[in-house]
């Protein structure tokens, strides 16, 4: 029960995503039930089980809080900031929107305007997201900019012959890429931006960028394989 | 423009200004502000999901259809009670048993499900299409630089491919190949750092153009004005 | 003598320059063009040319599904691009489909967008455009929307039935798609191309973050990949390409700039690294 149903759930599902590909998609197998009905059924559900996951993400980050807050650690004001955070941006977040059919039969016995300001795509959770959460977001990654500055400039050294095939490539693309370095290049000769495009980009990096995919596609595949052969289990965790 | 700003936009331009600068000031030194902004971004990332998860799938997904039909929609319990055995991972809580071994079902659909796909995707849609490509240009040679430039395509795959993936020891004419593997892609990692500088500059423009041009620009600017 | 070793205590002291310097010097070098902006001409690269084409030449009114497929960390470079993307579909009066993979914040940004881009034009919603807002699970997501985009979305992203938006009378799978113009921050390009590109012959067209620009120059040699744009610079080949100049075009000033300044730093960090080395190594100097 606890390791054998999930291997033949994970099995059979696989094996029949796996096999809907090789199979006429309208081909009527039993009470009109087409192969790609089958496969639709699934990914629906999956769709479903998808966001259940989100829910304990969620959960698990407002348990780890309220423990860090009732231990009374130093820092225990800060899990506070973000319990409270969490409470801000979901409460309203939960509401069904109006036009949901939900909603339709919730707001004829709530005012409407809870639907209007609260739900995921109403008035505060936008308002949040758009003035709070994306400009944070994108501070934080802004920063990196900083760093791989100080990084270019603390560790990027010719020491070796790959070492130095590196850092020229980075430094032609660095030029290359932006408009002032391509008119600088387009001066001393318009075909070498075209050269750098062409045999940098398209040429080595395209055959790398190549090999690379086709190398990690047949992993993938093999743990495909893997997974619908029942070899492996690693999603069942520890027993 | 500047002239226009409302009370609550030139509130909203400094409250984005006072979390901007707040993030930045880490590259200073570590201080309480900081931590204060880093806590509000997690608090309000996690609420999000909550109301993604409402709107996106309970409403949406499962209580809609089933109340418009249930007839036609019943199958959706299934997964809906795969979802909640999914949550059986919060336990054990209270009284209640560490029943943990129920959310493998789901968590088993879901692999499955993804496994089925990605072995057609990853053999149909990308090894042999690459594959293919690799050797299909040669068949649009029409002078020396096409040629040139399939033949480096086809040492560049070959050869990264003998590095990276071959777990034979790189001896002999395998290690003169991974040798050469090494040096193609040392230059496509060149590359790659070069666009990796790119973006990161981008984002820092993005704020930096919110800095100066709407908040400095516009709410600052229209209080001199 | 003394004169070398002198240049050598510089050189080693520039090499450990405290960061928060290098820091400023990035700071000042973003500020002072958005200051004093510099026009700087813009080359278009094949690839951005390539994809501009493919939707330039798609009858007026089809159906285009775009993808807001990137986080709000990844704004100032996929934002403009989904901005030019709009003005040109829009212009071509295409029938718009959103979706979005991304969970935290993917459907706001598509609404806000969509609904901005869509009042310039005089676009209704429901009509000319749709938008369909996040589920989870995008390898079930896209592999089930090409049996039915309905099983997958019941309702848009307001809740709203399918059934009862008139633009989605007609648009049931890919087959009812003509383009697919992906916007994105990560490696979703992969399943776009390797399960619906592949499966269902639809073309798709990527805009990317330059982080992963590199990695889909094959695809693009391959026909999988109809066009790619790169980045910011990608986005300002796109916005001049429509000819709509906005952020991504104005940013190019500053990122000149700032590369110039990174070049200038790895050049000055190896000189000390050679100097230093040479001093340590006994070399005559």
């Amino acid at each position: 029960m606890k390791r054998t149903v999930p291997i033949i759930l994970a099995v059979s599902t696989a094996s029949i995503l796996a096999l809907v590909f090789f199979l006429n998609r309208d081909f009527a197998m039993f009470f009109g039930v087409t192969p790609d009905d089958i496969k639709q059924e699934i990914l629906i559900w999956v769709t479903i089980i998808g966001g259940f996951t989100l829910i304990l993400g969620v959960v698990s980050i407002l348990q780890v809080n309220l423990k860090s807050f009732s231990q009374k650690k130093p820092d225990r004001w800060y899990s506070l900031v973000t319990i409270i955070s969490l409470l801000v941006m979901a409460i309203p977040g939960i509401f069904p929107g109006p036009e949901t059919e939900v909603g339709k039969v919730l707001y004829t016995y709530l005012p409407s305007w809870i639907g209007v300001y609260g739900s995921q795509n109403g008035i505060i959770v936008n308002w949040l997201f758009d003035h709070l959460d994306a400009p944070m977001m994108s501070t934080m990654f802004a920063t990196l900019a900083f760093y791989i500055a100080s990084a270019a400039y603390r560790a990027f050294r010719a020491r070796t012959l790959e070492a130095t095939l590196l850092l020229v490539a980075a430094v032609l693309v660095m030029f290359w890429r932006v408009p002032m370095g391509e008119a600088v290049l387009n001066m001393v000769s318009p075909e070498i931006p075209e050269w750098i495009n062409m045999i940098l980009m398209r040429g080595v990096n395209a055959s790398v960028q190549r090999g690379i995919i086709i190398g990690a596609a047949l992993g993938a595949a093999s743990m495909s394989l893997r997974i619908i052969l029942g070899i492996e289990r690693i999603y069942l965790g520890k027993t | 423009m500047t002239e226009s700003l409302t009370t609550g936009a030139h509130l909203t331009l400094w409250l984005e200004a006072f979390v901007t600068l707040a993030l930045f000031s880490f590259l200073y030194k570590d201080n309480p502000v900081y931590k204060f902004v880093e806590h509000v971004f997690a608090g309000l990332s996690a609420g999000y999901y909550a109301g993604l998860i409402c709107q996106s799938v309970i409403y949406t997904q499962l209580m809609d259809p089933l109340y418009t039909d249930f007839g036609a929609n019943f199958m959706l319990l299934i997964p809906f009670v795969f979802g909640m055995m999914m949550l059986t991972r919060l336990t054990p809580i209270g009284p209640i048993p560490d029943l943990s071994w129920m959310s493998r079902w789901g968590l088993a659909i879901t692999v499955g499900s993804t496994a089925g796909i990605f072995l057609i995707a990853q053999l149909h849609g990308l090894v042999m299409p690459q594959t293919l490509d690799t050797f299909a240009q040669f068949s649009k040679v029409t002078d020396f630089r096409s040629f040139a430039m399939a033949s480096l395509i086809l040492v560049g795959v070959i050869s990264t491919l003998v590095y990276f993936y071959f777990s034979k020891e790189h001896k002999g004419v395998l290690g003169g190949v991974a040798k050469v593997g090494i040096w193609f892609i040392m230059v496509a990692f060149g590359a790659q750092f070069g666009y990796t500088v790119m973006g990161r500059v981008s984002l820092l423009i993005g704020r930096m153009s919110f800095l100066i041009d709407d908040w400095i620009g516009g709410s600052i600017g229209s209080l001199f004005n | 003598m003394n004169d070398s070793n002198t240049k050598v205590g510089i050189w080693e002291k520039i090499s450990q320059l405290d960061r928060r310097w290098i820091y400023l010097s990035v700071a000042v070098s973003v500020i002072i063009p958005l200051i004093w902006p510099i026009s700087v001409p813009i080359g278009i690269t094949p690839e951005a040319r390539q994809l501009y084409d493919a939707i330039d030449e798609l009858p007026d009114s089809s159906t285009v599904m775009l993808t807001f497929d990137f986080y709000a960390s990844a704004l100032p470079e996929t934002e403009p691009a989904a901005r030019a993307a709009l003005h040109h579909l829009f212009q071509k009066n295409c029938k718009i489909l959103t979706v979005t993979t991304i969970p935290l914040g993917g459907p706001a940004i598509s609404e806000r967008v969509t609904r901005d881009m869509a009042k310039k034009y005089d676009k209704v919603y429901g009509i000319d455009y749709v938008n369909l807002g996040f589920k989870a699970n995008y390898v079930a997501v896209l592999s089930g929307m090409g049996s039915s985009i309905e099983g997958i979305y019941p309702s848009d992203n307001s809740g709203t039935r399918l059934a009862d938006l008139p633009m989605m009378k007609d648009i049931k799978d890919y087959g009812d798609i003509d383009f697919i113009f992906v916007v994105a921050d990560n490696a979703i390009v992969d399943y776009w191309v390797s399960i619906v590109n592949a499966q269902y012959g639809t073309p798709v067209g990527a805009s990317v973050t330059a982080v992963s620009a590199p990695k889909y120059y094959p695809l693009v040699s391959s026909g999988q990949l109809t066009g790619l744009l790169g980045g910011m610079k990608g986005a300002a080949e796109y916005e001049i390409l429509v000819g709509q100049r906005a952020e991504a075009v104005k940013g190019m000033s500053v990122q000149s700039l700032v590369h110039f300044l990174i070049i200038a730093m790895v050049l000055l960090g190896n000189i000390g690294y050679f100097i230093s080395r040479r001093k340590k190594t006994g070399a005559a100097f």
